[in-house]
């Protein structure tokens, strides 16, 4: 058999010609997805990786609603001056706590993945709720409602960290139970500010 | 979720990937030059009078540009990581490229970077280039906080250009501070004082830039519970970060109000440590250009 009597079968039988058709265009992913999804060491975390806190959890969702990773990535490339700017580049294991990921694809601003730890929690705050007013040329927008709101407001952590939980974080009940306490008075700008100091490089010591 | 082991998947890239080599090669191979192609009983239809099916076999340049492809993927998957766990013959990998790059760095800066970070302070404040580098660092580490004319912002970051350094002022101290950032504790008084004393502490405070008080009656609780970090004098502490009380700068305000606010609620100033951040090089450079002899205004 040669490739034009197979053109020929395929092109009179349309059944045959579909599954050609996603045969060949599910390779790519068949070679490059799958593995990345089920291969033990690209889903393994970390030594020092370890699932969000409630605080940080809910500043996480903070900066997915705000639109963080719009204009900052979360992924420190392995070249020079990168590693050389911002600190270790950025490993598989360490996102394995992050659903979906935050990685980001554009920098108007900063990648934050090492950001952890370099300002103080007290700066964070200010500069997310006023950024002109400690970086006067800064074109970051301002985020006032985040002082408003209360970090919990919907009172969804619980049901959140269960639905992490069954896939795979290890929460445990006591975790769970103590979700409400931990964010119990918190505004929103004080988890987002968690959840940023607690983007560290994974040799440092993780925030208290 | 991963039940197979890695090795299953590199073979099942490996193997995927040759497959997909081979039936490529096999499909242009027969196009070109298999023999048969032609369906005899089925006669192709006929347009424009004289236009078939298989008139005009392909131009034969596109084989060969699909055949160097295939020679290069093959080559480029010997020598380089992509098929499964084989790392390629050059033994290349993104970490390994930028541990050589940073190796070749060193051995292109160090020496000179050594050289920088053990001179005499002096030495570096005097040479120019040397100086907006470091502004360059300062500018990248410490001016979001401290202000990019390092006059210190929102009466909560300390000016670097005045004389009143709050852990001290000597190189030393500095780049303590920068390495390993500072913890300021000021605990607030009013609830165990009362607003009576807090009145009479601030009152007393403001009077020790001139030291003209005479028998304030806030004098007897500064003594007692301020003096131990502050000083009898109020000249402070700098291995505490006890500010000196008798100049006129204040990090939190000049005003009564916020000098009040500080005895009666307390402040926590912080400090990040840059030690993880900065090597010895760009702290030697910052010290430098922090305690240039232009800095203070």
């Amino acid at each position: 058999m040669n490739a034009v009597d197979l053109h020929r079968k395929l092109e009179r039988n349309s059944g045959l010609l579909i599954f050609g058709i996603l045969l060949v265009s599910a390779i790519g992913g068949l070679v490059q997805v799958l593995p990345s999804v089920l291969q033990d060491d690209l889903v393994t975390p970390g030594p020092s990786t370890a699932p969000y806190g409630p605080v940080e959890l809910t500043g996480r969702d903070l900066y997915i609603r705000e639109g963080c990773s719009t204009c900052h990535s979360q992924q420190v490339r392995p070249l020079l001056a990168e590693v050389k700017r911002y600190g270790p580049y950025s490993k598989a294991g360490e996102s394995a706590y992050d659903r979906p990921f935050l990685w980001g694809s554009k920098r108007t601003g900063p990648d934050l993945h090492r950001i952890g730890g370099k300002y103080t929690d007290l700066w964070q705050r200010m500069h997310l709720l006023d950024p002109r007013s400690l970086v006067p040329d800064s074109i970051m927008p301002g985020y006032p409602w985040l002082a408003e709101r209360a970090a919990d407001a919907d009172g969804s952590i619980q049901s959140k960290m269960r639905a992490l939980r069954r896939l795979g974080h290890p929460y445990t009940d006591a975790d769970i139970e103590a979700a409400p306490a931990a964010l119990a008075g918190l505004r929103e700008v004080d988890a987002l500010v968690a959840y940023l100091q607690a983007l560290r490089a994974p040799d440092r010591e993780a925030s208290p | 979720m991963a039940e197979l082991p890695s090795t299953f998947w590199s073979g099942w890239v490996a193997v995927v990937t040759l497959a997909s080599l081979i039936g490529v090669f096999w499909l242009i191979y027969s196009v070109y030059f298999a023999k048969g192609g032609k369906a005899a009983d089925e006669p192709s239809p006929v347009w424009d009078g004289n236009l078939q099916e298989g008139e005009h076999p392909a131009p034969l340049w596109w084989f060969w540009l699909i055949f160097a492809s295939l020679v290069i993927s093959v080559i480029y998957l010997m020598l380089y990581p992509g098929l499964g766990a084989f790392g390629g013959a050059l033994n290349w990998s993104q970490g390994g490229e930028v541990d050589r790059r940073l190796n070749r760095y060193q051995t292109e800066f160090g020496p000179t970077r050594r050289l920088v970070a053990q001179a005499q302070l002096a030495t570096l404040q005097e040479d120019a280039r040397l100086m907006a580098s470091a502004q360059r660092i300062y500018d990248r580490n410490c001016a979001v906080c401290h202000g990019y004319d390092a006059a210190g912002q929102a009466d909560l970051f300390p000016s670097l250009t005045d004389a009143a350094w709050q852990w001290g002022g000597e190189a030393a101290q500095i780049e303590q501070s920068i390495r390993h950032g500072r913890l300021a504790v000021m605990v607030g008084w009013e609830a165990a004082l009362g607003e009576q004393a807090i009145d009479q502490l601030t009152d007393y405070t403001l009077t020790l830039r001139d030291g003209t008080a005479q028998d304030h009656p806030g004098e007897t609780a500064y003594l007692q519970y301020c003096a131990a970090c502050h000083g009898p004098d109020g000249s402070g502490n700098p291995l505490l970060g006890a500010p000196d009380l008798t100049d006129d700068a204040s990090l939190y305000g000049q005003s009564p109000a916020a000098i009040r606010h500080s005895i009666g609620q307390g402040r926590n100033g912080e400090m990040p440590a840059f030690g993880e951040r900065l090597d010895d090089t760009q702290v030697r450079l910052l010290v430098a250009w922090l305690t240039r002899p232009d800095a203070q205004q």
